[in-house]
């Protein structure tokens, strides 16, 4: 029986086998890793957006007028009242969750569910919701108007 | 024996405080009274330390008469306006002296209200005072205690919101006490299992109704069957404007039933809610109507039209929120889907009205919103699937070009060793 002894070119090849193996399997981790994580959906916590910039401008905005704007999938209203301050509220009424809106005849923010009614800082002052709204920060940056929620 | 145990008190109280007028004490009957060692008499001046009255500058004299400036007893001298312990009909007259003076009240608080004597007439209690000579009836001192009045902002306070139901219920919970009265003593208990004691405790709204909210204060009556809706129509403006007009307002009236507390109670309101419409077991419409009756159809049908409108707006948001959890942007459609709640909300309140055509105003609204965002929540799961399905070809054909790159590459391997084979072989 002969021994066989390894020559150097199969030494060679053996090493450039074990090279092209580990690369393919690096090369299919590769491809596959993303590829399942793409196919398990990402649970998806609670929205974390503080900011969003308005589709208005602020001169679209007129005085004693109101505009629901889209926070998230939540409706925010933003307010410029009759002496010109803009201020941003979230339109969810504290009662059952209805969305307010601007009322310019009595100057307040009015629940058409069941006549709750806010003064201008968001203060519940008739009717059933039992607490303020949410009050949002209004920041103009020249033609844009940027609400966040506050600190 | 008592007495006479006061006046000696009184006395060596006295002699310990002899001396210039000008030397004692403003209010020197506190002194005494807190020296005598009779808890009945030192409790009174210990408790008024905390009392709004003496923060702002009153004493002893101000209520019970007689001369602080003196010691012993000539301070508690009747020919000084000393009049000792209030009675019980002498308490309104002592308190109203002072709050039922506009002008003096201004001075303090001109915000305060100087009718409190005036309502307190109107009330039972006044009334069976005033009438009866009741003994038993609360009067000023038996809501805000003597000596210990805080104002109602004070948590302390027994008349502050969250104390007022235990205030009142120290007579009306106590069945011994009001017994010959004849009237329940489980308002208290009930009303700790309502919602608006539940919203004040856990909620911390207190603005919700306690036992003054619905039968006033100082003019406490029961709510008459007539006026219910108008009280509980402080805050729920939209049911009880509705419910004037219905249908239910001649036949409660014919009955003799109150408005709102017929379904929802009166001590005991708690959360409504769907099931209290229609005729099913909870339903509260099933205490007057059947199934054959024109009341028990329409019940079914406005629960029918709130049901569908309900199911329709939670299937929209299930499906919208898998696409969300699926990576889809759906915002828009989660946005414009609140209208649908709103109108939910809307179509509860109309059933108050009990006309089927209101409800079924606002049903249909909602129900159109809740269609055009469960579209929007098929056509983002559609574009999901759609992105899957290409994703997987993509996959396959990656696959399919590795597999032919493996199998050219062990060809070209076995053509190499062909080829090595025959090029040793004469050497072999």
């Amino acid at each position: 029986m002969t021994e066989h002894v390894l020559e150097p070119d199969e030494n060679r090849r053996g090493f450039i086998n074990w090279l092209l193996g580990t690369s393919a399997v690096a090369f299919a981790l590769s491809v596959f890793y993303p590829v399942a994580s793409y196919l398990v959906p990402p649970t998806v916590g609670e929205s974390t957006a503080g900011t969003v910039t308005l589709p208005i401008k602020p001169d679209d905005v007129k005085p004693n007028t109101g505009e629901i704007f889209k926070f998230g999938s939540r409706p925010g209203i933003l307010i410029r009242t009759a002496g010109g301050d803009l201020r941003a509220f979230s339109a969810v009424c504290t009662h059952l969750n209805c969305t307010v809106q601007y009322r310019s005849d009595l100057s307040q923010i009015w629940c058409a569910c069941h006549n709750g009614h806010y003064d201008l800082n968001g203060k519940n002052v008739a009717g059933p919701p039992p607490r303020p709204l949410d009050t949002f920060v209004v920041n103009v940056r020249g033609t844009q108007i940027v609400v966040s929620k506050s600190a | 024996m008592i007495g006479l145990g006061l006046a000696g008190a009184l006395l060596l109280a006295g002699a310990v405080w002899a001396g210039p007028a000008q030397a004692q004490p403003a209010d020197a009957c506190a002194a005494c009274h807190l020296e005598t060692g009779d808890e009945r008499l030192a409790a009174p001046a210990r408790t008024f330390d905390g009392d709004i009255h003496k923060a702002k500058g009153f004493g002893c004299v101000d209520c019970h008469g007689g001369d602080s400036r003196q010691t012993g007893m000539e301070a508690m001298d009747p020919r000084k306006g000393f009049i000792g312990k209030p009675s019980h009909q002498q308490v309104i007259q002592v308190c109203g002296r002072c709050h039922s003076d506009a002008g003096f009240m201004k001075r303090y608080n001109p915000s305060l209200r100087v009718d409190q004597v005036a309502e307190f007439a109107t009330s039972v209690h006044g009334r069976r005072l005033r009438e009866l000579g009741d003994p038993k009836v609360a009067t000023c001192a038996s809501c805000h205690p003597a000596h210990g009045i805080r104002p109602r902002s004070d948590p302390k306070s027994s008349v502050h919101p969250l104390h007022v139901a235990d205030t009142c219920g120290g007579c009306h919970a106590d069945a011994k006490y009001m017994a010959g009265y004849k009237i329940p003593t489980d308002q208290l208990e009930k009303y700790k299992t309502s919602i608006h004691w539940a919203a004040m405790t856990t909620k911390g709204d207190l603005s919700a109704p306690t036992c003054n909210g619905c039968h006033g204060n100082h003019g406490a009556v029961p709510p008459g069957v007539g006026w219910v809706g108008n009280v509980c129509g402080q805050c729920h403006t939209v049911q009880a404007d509705l419910f004037k007009s219905s249908v239910h307002v001649k036949a409660f009236t014919d009955l003799g039933t109150p408005g709102c507390a017929t379904c929802h109670e009166n001590h005991a309101i708690h959360a409504p809610g769907d099931f209290m419409l229609g005729l099913g077991d909870k339903a509260v419409c099933t205490n007057c109507h059947g199934p054959d009756d024109k009341g028990g159809k329409s019940a079914v049908e406005m629960r029918a039209l709130i049901d569908s409108l309900r199911v329709e707006s939670d299937k929209a948001g299930a499906l919208l929120q898998r696409a969300e959890r699926a990576g889809m942007e759906v915002s828009q459609a989660e946005f414009d889907l609140n209208g649908a709640r709103d109108d939910l909300i809307k179509a509860r309140a109309a059933v108050h009205s009990f006309r089927i055509d209101a409800v079924k105003q606002a049903v249909d609204s909602g129900l159109a919103v809740s269609a055009k965002a469960h579209g929007r929540g098929i056509r983002a799961l559609g574009e999901l699937g759609f992105r899957r399905k290409g994703l997987a070809v993509s996959l396959v054909v990656i696959v399919a070009l590795i597999v032919g790159l493996v199998l050219k590459i062990r060809q070209v391997e076995r053509r190499a060793a062909v080829r090595s084979r025959a090029g040793e072989a004469p050497h072999d």
